[in-house]
C-alpha cells in the first residue's frame, strides 16, 4: 500500500492499519477493528508524514574495496542483496564504465524520462535501464529493446501498478518480432523460455526487467508485491516469434496485433500467470488431419481451464499466449488453417459451460469486474474466455519438433507494443557482439 | 586495495502531491468510505461506520455505497471528483490484503 501511495506522487507513507492476513479471510473475526479503533481515528486526525524528500540530482556511486577483485565483488554482490536490490544470482556491479558502454545502445539521452515505475513510483530513465541492464549481464545491443518493453509497461492502459502488485504474480511476457531478434541473439527456437548460452540476450533483458520492477518500481516479494508463488520472476519470459518459420500468408504477431509492417523491430508485452506445457502430438496412427485436430482440442481444453485470471483482459487484453512449433505451423497451414482460423477454433471451444462456471464460483467474480463489457457476459452459455477470438495471442516459436505446444495463461489488461528505435551505432555493436560471443546465431556449436 | 564503484539501482522519489490535512476532531465532520468491496470489507466497514457513529457526536458517516466501488475504479478521477463533490471532511479507503 505505501508503494501504491508513492507510486501516486504523494510521500511513500501512509496512515494505515494493518492486520494479520486471517482477518480478511471469510468468517474471520473481526473484533480487533473494534479493539484497535483508536488508530483508525488517529489515522484520520493525529497522523503525519516521516518521509524527507531526498536533494533532486544523480546518487552517489557506492562503494566497496577488498584485498583483491574477488573479494570487493564478492562485497558489491553483499552490499546489493543487503540493500535488497539483488535476485539471489551474482550481479554485476553496475560501474560506471559498464553503464557507460550499455548506454551505446540507446538513441536517447541517459537521462531520458521514461516514467514512473509503479507502484512505488521510482523516477525511471534510460539510465536507470541500463544500470539494471548492467547488473543483469546485459549488453548495448539489448538496450532498445528492454527500453522499448519497459515504455510498454508503463504505459498508462497495461495496468502495471496493480500488476505489479497482485498476488497473482503475473509477470512480463516480451515477445520480439522483426530482425533485431536474430540480431541480439533472442531466442526464437528450441528452449525459448528458458536459458540458452547461444541466445542469452532474452534472460539479461528479462532479468533487467525483473530488476527494475524490483528496484525501480518496488516490487519486493511480501510487502511490495504480494505475488504468492512469483514463478518465471528470475528473468520473466523475453523471446522471439519465429518469422523465418510462419508458414504463408501467416502474419507475424507485431503485424497482427499492432499493425506494424511486416519486418518491423518491435515488442508486444503480455502480462502471463503460468506457463503450461501441452501433448499436442498424437501417440498411434492418427492421419495428419486427426493430429491437427485432437492437439487443437488438447489446446482448447486447456485454455477452457476455469482461472479466472482470464477476467482482467476480457474485453481488450489477452487470455493468453498460445505458442506452437514450426513445423506443427506448416503441417496445419498445408491443411488450410492460417492463423485467424486457428484463433477462432481456439475461441469457439475454450468457452466455459454456465454450470462449470457456477460450480467454481465463477460467477461472482464476474459480477464484481469493474468492466460492464465482463459483467454483462454473466449470462452467455457456454461463456467465452474472452469477447473475441483476435483477442488470443497465437504464435509459431520453439523448437521444430511436433510433440509439445505452449499455453501462458494471462492476466493481462491489455497487449501493448512499442516498435523498438536502433542507434545509428547498431551495426558496430553488432559486431562487437560477434567478436566477443562468436559469431551469429545461425551457427550452432552443439 | 581494489576499489569498485558502482551505481545505485534504485532510482529515486519524486513527491509531488502532499498527504491531506489531518483533522483536528472528528466530532461533527462528514467521513466517507472507499471501497474495494474484498477482503470482508462488507464486515469490517460498516463496524467502523458503527463506532465512528457511537464515539463522535454530530459525526456524519456517508453510506458505505456512496462511492463507486471495486478496485478498478475506486483510484479514478471520476471517484475522487464524487468524493470532492460529497463534501466529505476525510475518508477511509479499504480493504487490501
Amino acid at each position: 500500500m505505501k508503494n501504491a501511495v508513492s507510486g501516486l506522487g504523494l510521500a511513500p507513507d501512509a496512515a494505515m492499519v494493518t492486520f494479520p492476513i486471517e482477518l480478511f479471510l471469510p468468517g474471520s473475526d473481526i473484533s480487533p477493528v473494534r479493539a484497535r479503533k483508536r488508530e483508525f481515528y488517529d489515522g484520520l486526525t493525529r497522523w503525519k508524514s516521516d518521509f524527507a524528500q531526498a536533494a533532486p540530482g544523480a546518487k552517489p556511486l557506492l562503494s566497496v574495496e577488498g584485498a583483491s577483485y574477488e573479494e570487493a565483488l564478492f562485497r558489491a554482490n553483499n552490499l546489493m542483496l543487503t540493500s535488497l536490490w539483488g535476485d539471489g544470482l551474482p550481479l554485476w556491479p553496475a560501474t560506471r564504465e559498464r553503464v557507460d558502454w550499455i548506454l551505446q545502445g540507446s538513441t536517447l539521452p541517459r537521462d531520458h524520462r521514461l516514467g514512473r515505475f509503479p507502484p512505488l513510483g521510482g523516477i525511471t530513465t534510460v539510465e536507470t535501464c541500463a544500470i539494471a541492464l548492467a547488473m543483469a549481464g546485459g549488453r548495448p545491443e539489448y538496450l532498445p529493446v528492454l527500453v522499448a518493453a519497459v515504455d510498454a509497461c508503463l504505459d498508462k492502459e497495461a495496468g502495471f501498478d496493480q500488476l505489479q502488485a497482485t498476488s497473482g504474480g503475473p509477470f512480463p511476457a516480451v515477445i520480439v518480432n522483426g530482425p533485431i531478434r536474430k540480431q541480439i541473439r533472442v531466442n526464437s527456437g528450441f528452449g525459448c523460455l528458458g536459458p540458452d548460452p547461444q541466445r542469452p540476450a532474452g534472460a539479461s533483458i528479462g532479468r533487467a526487467l525483473r530488476l527494475l520492477q524490483q528496484n525501480v518500481g518496488g516490487a519486493l516479494p511480501g510487502t511490495g508485491t504480494m505475488a504468492i508463488y512469483g514463478a518465471m520472476r528470475y528473468t520473466n519470459a523475453v523471446f522471439g516469434e519465429d518469422e523465418e518459420s510462419l508458414p504463408d500468408g501467416w502474419l507475424p504477431h507485431g503485424t497482427e496485433r499492432h499493425g506494424y509492417t511486416p519486418g518491423t523491430n518491435s515488442i508486444s508485452v503480455v502480462f502471463a500467470s503460468g506457463v503450461t506445457n501441452i501433448r499436442r502430438r498424437g501417440a498411434k496412427k492418427e492421419t495428419p488431419e486427426e493430429d491437427v485436430l485432437n492437439g487443437l482440442h488438447r489446446m482448447a481444453d486447456f485454455m477452457r481451464a476455469p482461472n479466472l485470471a482470464v477476467l482482467a483482459g476480457y474485453e481488450k487484453g489477452t487470455p493468453g499466449i498460445m505458442i506452437i512449433p514450426p513445423v506443427v505451423a506448416q503441417t496445419m497451414a498445408g491443411q488450410g488453417w492460417t492463423k485467424g482460423s486457428v484463433r477462432e477454433f481456439l475461441w469457439q471451444h475454450s468457452k466455459i459451460p454456465a454450470e462449470q462456471l457456477r460450480r467454481i464460483g465463477g460467477r461472482a467474480w464476474i459480477e464484481i469486474d469493474a468492466n460492464p463489457v465482463t459483467r454483462e457476459s454473466i449470462d452467455l452459455d457456454p461463456w467465452p474466455i474472452c469477447t473475441r477470438p483476435d483477442n488470443i495471442v497465437f504464435l509459431v516459436a520453439g523448437g521444430s519438433h511436433p510433440t509439445h505446444s505452449q499455453w501462458l495463461q494471462a492476466h493481462s489488461p491489455s497487449v501493448t507494443g512499442r516498435v523498438v528505435t536502433l542507434p545509428e551505432s547498431f551495426e558496430r555493436l553488432l559486431a562487437d557482439a560477434d567478436r566477443d560471443l562468436g559469431c551469429g546465431d545461425d551457427v550452432c556449436r552443439v | 586495495m581494489v576499489k569498485i564503484e558502482f551505481h545505485d539501482p534504485s532510482g529515486s522519489l519524486e513527491v509531488t502531491t502532499p498527504h491531506a490535512p489531518r483533522l483536528q476532531t472528528l466530532e461533527g465532520k462528514r467521513i466517507g468510505f472507499v471501497s474495494n468491496e474484498q477482503w470482508q470489507a462488507y464486515r469490517m466497514l460498516p463496524l467502523l461506520k458503527e463506532m465512528l457513529e457511537a464515539d463522535f457526536p454530530g459525526v456524519q458517516v456517508l453510506p458505505l455505497d456512496s462511492f463507486p466501488q471495486g478496485n478498478t475504479l475506486i483510484p479514478t478521477e471520476e471517484t475522487a471528483a464524487l468524493v470532492r463533490k460529497s463534501g466529505a471532511d476525510a475518508v477511509i479507503v479499504g480493504n487490501a490484503a
